[in-house]
Parts: structure tokens; C-alpha cells; sequence
């Protein structure tokens, strides 16, 4: 078994984790479950014949993006082996650690408005990322006692990018 | 003869090159204004003669009087078309043109001032007959006033800034409560955005369509009503999908609506092109005017492909003077089959909708009968983070509305952009809804569905993410794809091989 991080081209992480069984790839994800089955390659050029949930599907590869179907577009920017630890549920490793506030998008930090030490309820704004132009409040998604801030004011952030550990 | 020589357009990105396309046609010179950010932008290059017109942030560049008129003056343009959105619909742009010597593609500034907000357009819908909502006759000055009015229309209603547009400034309120909490923060939010605080207050109308007819006229006082369009499928009071003619009326209902809005016309003298927003009830099939938007409609594509109008070309002649080419009754007879426009924005539907900036790595346009594309960008075109989030609209037509969703479910998947974050995904979920087909929708169609859909669009992602570890982790990845030059179509990247056999067997070194 093998955790991956996804970095799309547009920036979105999907972590992912991935068990092959022959010619069988099962994938977790954080809402989905797929079963990726290789068929090996189409009849044209540069072809590949999948089977995703038991359905089959086309996939071509144009210099570094997936086509699906020739409808659907998707580039990965990086993918990333991830450690795993040993008695790790599949939904631990897939979520991140119950206290770690993630940014839901890339953008420039704004505004602080903990301490490390602070106490914070659930839903408690926390920091302000901006992006183009947009402030969004990222808010406690429990309530604990604020371990580490791991952004200063003023920085830049990445989509998935740690923010703030609550324990 | 075409009506001018030269025509600046004062605006960016897609429509910037549709009206191009238009003045180009007519056999005139297109004039391109540009910002910092859009120096290598597609209208930039599509144009003529294209002029700087300042730093990246629009009221340096876009939304400069004084640059654009510069700009024009330099060029010597004859004609200055303000396309939508920016100075489109400001009064005293078209004033700084008129008084420059150069013909405003638009209505007068004179025209443009009898109805300078919302409220004055009420007013003159009230005269000409125009249905409108029950509400306030003014500006409501104090909040135990506007409780008062409420009270006596009704809740759920809508609390709107007089001088307010593009869908800023509009709440619905359903409880007295909440008009207390809403009405200082909105009039704080109005003085800031449009610079005048005046609020008023309209029932709101439950579960509406929102449609819209387009008014056409000359300098003459003929006019005819271009039927309508509907811009129901919206997101936060922004349309996404609009269509014509409306699935949801008949041609009496219609038909009812043109009298009272050419008498709306008649009464400010208004000529070009104006477009009536209105909502419109299921239940009571009744239509509320809404305001009058005095320029080119971002979706006038869906007017033109069912009646083959260029509406551009319209508005420049009207502009120019010349005198309304049909009447009401051949435009009727014209009117055939369905078009929808999908607005192709860079945006990430999973993420609220916020824009998505960044460089166009990766771009397919769709072709083929039916299918028409007003783009402003290509592959290596930057999405600039300063401006409106539309880069490009996909129109599709059909004989009739069955077979326009056809087209449209193709080119969705024909229509291929990477770089960005597009609403593309979501359009194709919506065209495979049942009650789409059936046109079975209100303004809250998006808020209602998203849940369901926003799902299916994550596991889809997540779908094409674990299909890339796939791909990655059984080496399937370093296949280079279609090739593009001779050299690596028969299997060869590089000559280096051969090179020394090539050069060796050529008549040169055999032969001295």
C-alpha cells in the first residue's frame, strides 16, 4: 500500500491511497473509491483501454495530460510519495491529523488573529487568506488549544498547505 | 460604404474581439486600448492598431476617461465602441466622446442620464405601462419607513441600492429582524461601491425566471423588440446559462410585453440597442420590470443565432444613423429554432466560485455545425487576476431546443481548457439534468442543486486524480503524445544517427 499526494496543474492535492493487485489499482480518495483496472493499449497510437468501476474508458496521454474519453482533461504537476505510518487508519492518512487547519486555496495571509497557546472554540476565525482581491476566514474546525502556527503575516500559501495545528 | 474608418474599442478580452470581428467585417479599422496586464492579450494582437492605456488595476487603464479619449485622439478614430461592463454604461464617457468629435456606439449621454438608476427606470416603466413590482416609489430614507412598506407588501422581500448593477447590492430579506441587521450594512456597502447610499425596497418574487427582452431602435423613433432571453440559470445573481427564446413562454405572453416596452423607448428616446431586465412568475405569468441595461448584453450571441442578426454591425449603423432595416412583423417571421450561451469562466466551481487566475497551458476549441465561440483567449494566454472572470462563451444552436442541448453536450466535451479552473464541468452536469431538458428551473436552481453537484464534480476530480496515479505508477506517463513534426511522426526525434551516412552519400562528397 502507497500514499501519494496529487498536485493538479491548477493547484488542488488530492492524497491518495493506492493498492495494486496485478492488473487491478484500488484508489481511496477522500469522497470516492475507484477500481482501476488496465486493459492495456487501444488500437491508435498513444492509446490505453481502462476499467474504471467496471466501466471502460480511453485514456491518451498528450504530453503530460490525461484525456479521458476525450472529453475530460486533467494534468498532475507532481505526485509525491507520502510516508505512512505503521496502525494509521486509511481515513487518518487520507484526512491529515484531526487538528490540522488546511487553506482551502492559494493566496496571501492577512491577518493572524491567534497565539500560539490560545485557546480557540470550534468555528473561531483563525487567519485571513487573501486572493484575488477576496479575503476568506478560515475558522477552528475544532475546538483545543492552538499547538503551532506554522504562516506568518504576509506569506504566501498553497492550496493544502498546513496552516495551524490544533490539539 | 461603411458608416466610419476607424473604431476604437474600448474594452478587453472576448467582447473586445467580437465587436472587432464586426468592425473588421464592415470593411472599417479596429483600435485596441490595453492595460499592463493585457499586453499580449489575444484582442491586443486581433486589432489593427492597439494603444497602452495605463497600469493593470482597471481605474488605471479600463476605466480611465481621459486615457481611452487620449487613445482614440492619437488613433483618430471616427467611432468608439464601449462593448459591456467598464464605462458601458457611464454618461459621462459617452459625453467625453461625443465631445471629442467621435461617435458613442450607444445610446446618448443625454439618453443615458433620464435614467440614471434603477429608481428612474421604474418610474418610466410605471408611465409606459411596463409592468412593475409592488414596492417603494422612492428611495426609502429611514429604516421604521422601510418596515413600514414591508409590512404592507409582504415578506419575502428585496432591499436594492438605487444606483447598484451586475447583481451588487441586492438582498433578500424574509423577516423585520433581518431588515433591521441588513439595511445599515447595505447602506454602508452602496455608498462605498456606487458612491450613493439610496436604497429602495421591491417584493420579492418567488422562485422567479429571470428574462430579458431586447429593445432595438433608431434615431428616428421606430423600434422593434428582438423577443427575449432567458438568464434563469444564474450563481449569486450572475448569469451562467441563457437561452432564446425562453422555454417558459408563449408567443402571446411575449407578443404582450412589446407595446409597453417601445412606448418605454419612445418616452427617452432611446435608439441602439437596450435591453429590459424582467422576472417573470411561473405561477402568476406575470413579468416585473427589473431596470433597462443600456448597452450590448454579454449574451446578445443567443438573440443573434435565432434571428441571424448581427447585432454588432446592427448598433454600429444605428449609431451612424441609418434608419431600423425590419419591422416587428419580419423580425417575427425570422425567429427560428434555439440557441443557449454558456459562460465559459475561469473559476473553480468547487471552491465558491472564485476566480482562478493563471496561464492557459493547454486549449481545444469546439467546431462543427451549430457551435459558434466567442473567445478572448488561446493556448498561452494569461487570465489576468484584475478583471471579470469570462474568457470566452461557447453559443450552441439547434432547430429546436432538444437538439441545441446535443450540440451543446458535444462542444462541452469538445470545448478542452487546462490551466485554469473552468465552470466547463458544471455545464456538463447541467445539461444531463432531466429538469433542465425540461426547462423546469427558477434563479434558485444553482443554490438548490449545488449540493448534489458539487459532489459529483469532487469525485470527479478525484476520479481523474487517482487515474493520473495510475498512469504514473504503472510508466505510462512517458509516452510523448501526438506528434507534431515529420522527424518524430516516422519514429525519429533526432538526425544525430544518421547524420554522418546522410552527409557522406550526398553528390557533393562522392564527387568532389
Amino acid at each position: 500500500m502507497k500514499l501519494y499526494r496529487v498536485h493538479s496543474e491548477t493547484g488542488d492535492p488530492f492524497v491518495i491511497v493506492h493498492d495494486q493487485k496485478g492488473n487491478k489499482d484500488i484508489l481511496k480518495t477522500e469522497n470516492a473509491e475507484f477500481e482501476i483496472e488496465y486493459l492495456g493499449q487501444g488500437w491508435r497510437e498513444g492509446e490505453y483501454l481502462v476499467k474504471i468501476n467496471g466501466e471502460e474508458h480511453r485514456v491518451y496521454v498528450d504530453n503530460g495530460w490525461i484525456v479521458l474519453d476525450n472529453a475530460e482533461l486533467f494534468r498532475a504537476e507532481r505526485i509525491t510519495e507520502l510516508p505512512t505510518q505503521e496502525g494509521q487508519s486509511i481515513e487518518e492518512m487520507i484526512r491529515g491529523k484531526e487538528g490540522e487547519v488546511i487553506s482551502p486555496l492559494q493566496g496571501r495571509v492577512v491577518q493572524i488573529r491567534v497565539k500560539e497557546g490560545d485557546a480557540v472554540n470550534k468555528g473561531q476565525p483563525l487567519l485571513s487568506v487573501e486572493a484575488m482581491k477576496s479575503e476568506t476566514i478560515i475558522s477552528a474546525p475544532i475546538s483545543g488549544i492552538v499547538e503551532k502556527i506554522l504562516v506568518k503575516q504576509g506569506q504566501g500559501v498553497k492550496k493544502g498547505d498546513v496552516l495551524i495545528v490544533i490539539k | 460604404m461603411p458608416p466610419f474608418g476607424k473604431v476604437l474599442v474600448a474594452n478587453r478580452g472576448e467582447i473586445a474581439v467580437r465587436v472587432m470581428k464586426a468592425v473588421k467585417e464592415m470593411g472599417m479599422k479596429a483600435v485596441a486600448v490595453y492595460s499592463e496586464a493585457d499586453k499580449y492579450a489575444l484582442h491586443v494582437r486581433y486589432a489593427d492598431e492597439a494603444y497602452y492605456i495605463g497600469a493593470s488595476p482597471a481605474l488605471e487603464s479600463y476605466l480611465n476617461i481621459s486615457h481611452i479619449i487620449d487613445a482614440a485622439e492619437k488613433a483618430h478614430a471616427d467611432a468608439v465602441h464601449p462593448g459591456y461592463g467598464f464605462l458601458s454604461e457611464n454618461a459621462d464617457f459617452a459625453e467625453a466622446v461625443e465631445k471629442a468629435g467621435m461617435t458613442y456606439i450607444g445610446p446618448s449621454a443625454e439618453v443615458m442620464r433620464k435614467i440614471k438608476d434603477k429608481l428612474d427606470g421604474k418610474r418610466y416603466a410605471q408611465l409606459s405601462g411596463v409592468p412593475i413590482a409592488p414596492g417603494s416609489d422612492g428611495p426609502v430614507g429611514t429604516i421604521d419607513e422601510a418596515l413600514k412598506i414591508a409590512e404592507k407588501i409582504g415578506y419575502p422581500i428585496m432591499v436594492k441600492a438605487a444606483s447598484g448593477g451586475g447583481g451588487v447590492g441586492i438582498t433578500k430579506v424574509d423577516t423585520p429582524d433581518q431588515l433591521i441587521d441588513v439595511w445599515e450594512r447595505n447602506k454602508r456597502m452602496a455608498l462605498q461601491a456606487f458612491g450613493k447610499s439610496d436604497l429602495y425596497i421591491e417584493k420579492a418574487a418567488v422562485n422567479p425566471r429571470h428574462i430579458e427582452f431586447q429593445l432595438i431602435g433608431d434615431k428616428y423613433g421606430s423600434y422593434v423588440v428582438a423577443w427575449e432571453r432567458e438568464c434563469t440559470i444564474q450563481r449569486r445573481n450572475q448569469k451562467l446559462i441563457e437561452e432564446a427564446p425562453s422555454p417558459a413562454i408563449t408567443m402571446e405572453e411575449r407578443s404582450r410585453m412589446f407595446e409597453p416596452i417601445m412606448k418605454f423607448g419612445k418616452l427617452i428616446d432611446y435608439f441602439t440597442l437596450g435591453t429590459f431586465e424582467t422576472v417573470f412568475s411561473d405561477t402568476s405569468r406575470e413579468f416585473y420590470f427589473l431596470e433597462l441595461n443600456k448597452r450590448l448584453q454579454v449574451e446578445h450571441p443567443v438573440t443573434e443565432m435565432i434571428f441571424r442578426l448581427d447585432l454588432v454591425k446592427l448598433q454600429i449603423r444605428l449609431a451612424a444613423g441609418e434608419h431600423l432595416p425590419f419591422t416587428q412583423e419580419e423580425l417575427n417571421r425570422r425567429a427560428k429554432g434555439s440557441a443557449i450561451e454558456f459562460r465559459i469562466n475561469s473559476e473553480d466551481p468547487l471552491n465558491n466560485f472564485t476566480g482562478s487566475s493563471g496561464f492557459i497551458t493547454y486549449y481545444r476549441e469546439p467546431t462543427g455545425p451549430g457551435v459558434r465561440v466567442d473567445s478572448g483567449v488561446e493556448a498561452g494566454s494569461w487570465v489576468p487576476p484584475f478583471y471579470d472572470s469570462l474568457i470566452s462563451k461557447l453559443i450552441v444552436y439547434g432547430e429546436d431546443r432538444q437538439t441545441a442541448v446535443t450540440t451543446a453536450m458535444r462542444a462541452l466535451d469538445d470545448y478542452k481548457i487546462g490551466g485554469v479552473k473552468t465552470t466547463i464541468p458544471l455545464y456538463k452536469l447541467i445539461m444531463r439534468d432531466p429538469d433542465f431538458m425540461e426547462g423546469k428551473f427558477s434563479t434558485a436552481y444553482i443554490s438548490q442543486k449545488f449540493d448534489s453537484m458539487k459532489e459529483a464534480l469532487k469525485k470527479r476530480e478525484e476520479m481523474l486524480a487517482s487515474l493520473a496515479t495510475v498512469v504514473h505508477a504503472r510508466g505510462l506517463m512517458r509516452k510523448k503524445g501526438i506528434p507534431s513534426t515529420p522527424q518524430e511522426r516516422q519514429g525519429r526525434s533526432s538526425n544525430w544517427k544518421n547524420y554522418g551516412i546522410v552527409l557522406q552519400s550526398s553528390p557533393r562528397v562522392m564527387w568532389g
